[in-house]
């Protein structure tokens, strides 16, 4: 339930960002002290999803910097309870709170107005300002990557697609793994169906066995629950992944996860506040593969070399730039949404509002 | 064409038998007199009941179910005490009842979070699984899917042809000329709430075992509610209860195979498509014109020896 009000304000980070011509200029922030950092979590941390992908990338982090990184879990998403447990921390001494949703996005600007001198990060969050900034992963990277390894490992051509709500950040996953299947496999299809939920077991695997029944072998998700997953290793079919790694509910099915990789992003982010060159953006984070954040748990032993070879080699384009966006992209009706040569802006890809060519279904 | 229909009518059940349990639980506490708000608080704690004694005992549905019920059953206990022996506001305490099993659930659901299970497998009954069509649709389904029909059958028999049954109606219709009658009220009050609370549980357990195969926070996601209107549905009588389930449990298996088809239907329209039946069905009984409500005459009121009201 919470991740949905999380999500949907990502959507509204597309009229934030869409406001950017204004243009505010980076603010330069200045920590007094050695980083010492706390993180606030809104749901449980081993949800298996989301913040569990976070209290990992906690965790690494705690090993690779040798700090020790406290939390506090299950604080729900508004400031009435935020509020006493950032104070706390902060008045033991944290001054790097580190948030976890988008409904902390409102109170953690309250916040980081009335304590100047600390540092407020907040992933899936929509506020920024001198000393808090917002950030969020590009998505489509990965799940493009995903949907190379779908499209090369597909017998039927059919693959599926559960996803929770047609949202520019979900739709741009869709399309994203229809673009990269189609790279792979020109003849590849992706069957969209959203559940309207973000974490209903019973849908998702109603869904994922419908998709089944009509010859999909390989499902992708951008839903929160394994039950795709399950379901596609009880039916004998493939799967991928989102959030993290679901080769551990279902070691034969899930071919490969896009996954957060949130310490690649915050360990540098850290140095950069303890140093003093750290600079919030005004309009947030938008982390690419290249800087952490997002990234392919690749592959399951049944995907050959060949095909792994090939999808670590787009993972390398990415990082060097390459945008999966890059035109001339058509829509499922055959109009042309992306010119050749161009990329859509990111406002754009927050709007999104278009499925691409060989996606099958409905907005 | 021929496939789609057998694969949507043999996955209708999964869905119905949960709504079916649940609103079969809600009637025998209705019948009674006593509005019951709180089934998806006791769907959820029958949900992780299920799969948590499931998976720590052996991974039998059979064992998963029972402590589904026993679950259904232990917050129906508190829900009773408050509503029928302190007589508590019976709507306030109900909704509360819902947070109750949403958190309880939440805290210590934690173990068995995301953990997969084989759940509920559909039984194989040799040849006449195999008769086309209907082999599919009626001879293949789990075993918890045929144990609901003699459950059905017995919430009406016991309802409307035993004299306990009788009574507990009495109990619902006028508490106070079943008082003068000799019935014990709270007696009949309380025993009726625990067994609408079992079913609700046994419903949890069923979505949590063979619909979801998985436990997560939460997962109910107003299925309870449903059964809530399905009880108005059906005029609180379990025959037409079982249509409404089949009817609600027809629509929510279709909805993921028109997606899954490519048929081009509005998304937004079919996700909301359950809740236009339910508010079709509430103006249906509305218009249908009955000359009185069928609801039983003291829904929701408590009951106080010697109180007028």
């Amino acid at each position: 339930m919470k991740i949905r009000t999380l999500f949907a304000g990502a959507a509204a980070a597309a009229a934030v960002l869409a406001m950017g011509a204004a243009g505010t200029a980076e603010a330069q922030f200045k920590l007094k002290g050695d980083p010492r950092v706390a993180f606030v979590y809104f749901a449980s941390k081993n949800d298996g999803g989301w913040t569990q992908a976070i209290d990992e990338a906690r965790i690494r982090t705690e090993k690779a910097l040798g700090w020790k990184i406290p939390y506090a879990e299950r604080v729900p998403e508004k400031a009435s309870a935020i509020r006493p447990v950032v104070e706390r921390f902060i008045s033991r001494g944290f001054n790097v709170i580190n948030g976890s949703a988008f409904g902390y996005s409102d109170t953690f600007l309250e916040l980081s107005k009335e304590y100047p001198d600390i540092a407020f990060v907040n992933p899936a969050g929509i506020t920024n300002g001198p000393n808090l900034q917002s950030y969020y992963g590009r998505t489509y990277e990965s799940q493009y990557l995903c949907g190379m390894v779908a499209g090369a490992m597909t017998k039927s051509n059919k693959l599926g697609f559960v996803a929770a709500h047609p949202l520019g950040l979900v739709t741009w996953t869709v399309n994203a793994y229809a673009m990269g299947a189609q790279a792979v496999n020109p003849k590849a299809t992706v069957n969209v169906v959203y559940t309207g939920s973000w974490n209903d077991p019973v849908k998702e695997r109603a869904t994922a066995l419908a998709l089944i029944e009509r010859g999909v072998d390989v499902i992708g998700q951008h839903v929160d629950t394994p039950a795709v997953q399950v379901a596609a290793q009880e039916k004998g079919v493939w799967g991928t992944g989102h959030h993290r790694d679901m080769r551990e509910f279902a070691p034969k099915a899930t071919l490969c996860s896009s996954v957060w990789v949130w310490d690649r992003f915050l360990i540098p982010l850290y140095k950069q506040i303890a140093s003093g060159s750290w600079k919030t953006k005004p309009y947030g984070e938008f982390v690419g593969l290249g800087h952490g954040g997002t990234d392919i748990a690749c592959c399951n032993e049944i995907v050959p070399k060949a095909v792994v070879d090939k999808v670590m080699a787009a993972r390398q384009r990415i990082v060097d730039g390459w945008h999966v966006y890059t035109g001339p992209i058509v829509d499922n009706k055959g109009k042309e949404v992306v010119a050749a040569g161009k990329t859509p802006s990111d406002a754009d890809l927050w709007g999104m509002k278009y499925l691409v060519k060989g996606v099958i279904g409905q907005l | 064409m021929i496939e789609f229909l057998a694969n949507w009518l043999a996955f209708t059940p999964v869905f119905a038998v949960p709504l079916l349990l649940a609103t079969l639980g809600l009637i025998v506490n209705e019948r009674a007199g006593v509005i019951n708000l709180g089934a998806e608080g006791m769907m959820l704690c029958g949900a992780l009941a299920g799969v948590a004694c499931y998976i720590e005992f052996g991974e039998s549905t059979a064992v998963g179910m029972t402590a589904a019920a026993f679950a259904g059953l232990l917050i129906a206990f508190l829900f009773a005490f408050v509503v029928v022996v302190l007589r508590a506001d019976q709507v306030v305490t109900g909704i509360t009842i819902v947070f109750f099993g949403a958190g309880l659930t939440g805290l210590i659901g934690l173990r068995w979070n995301d953990t997969a299970i084989a759940g509920f497998q559909k039984l194989d009954l040799g040849f006449l699984s195999q008769i086309p069509f209907f082999g599919k649709v009626v001879f293949a389904q789990d075993a918890m899917v045929y144990l609901t029909v003699p459950i059905a059958f017995g919430v009406w028999y016991f309802l409307f042809r035993t004299r306990a049954g009788l009574n507990l109606r009495a109990v619902g219709e006028n508490p106070q000329a079943a008082d003068a009658a000799g019935i014990a009220v709270d007696f009949y009050r309380f025993w009726a709430v625990a067994a609408g609370g079992a079913l609700c549980g046994l419903a949890g357990g069923y979505l949590a075992l063979a619909a979801a195969k998985i436990w997560v926070n939460e997962m109910t996601h107003g299925r309870g509610w449903i059964a809530i209107a399905l009880v108005i549905f059906a005029r609180w009588m379990p025959g037409r209860a079982v249509f409404g389930a089949i009817l609600f449990g027809g629509i929510e298996a279709l909805i993921p195979r028109i997606f899954a088809a490519g048929w081009p239907v509005p998304q937004y329209f079919l996700q909301m498509t359950p809740f236009l039946a339910t508010l079709g069905v509430l103006v249906w009984v509305g218009l249908a014109g009955k000359r009185r409500s069928a609801a039983p005459g003291a829904l929701g009121l408590p009951y106080v020896r010697e109180d007028r009201w």
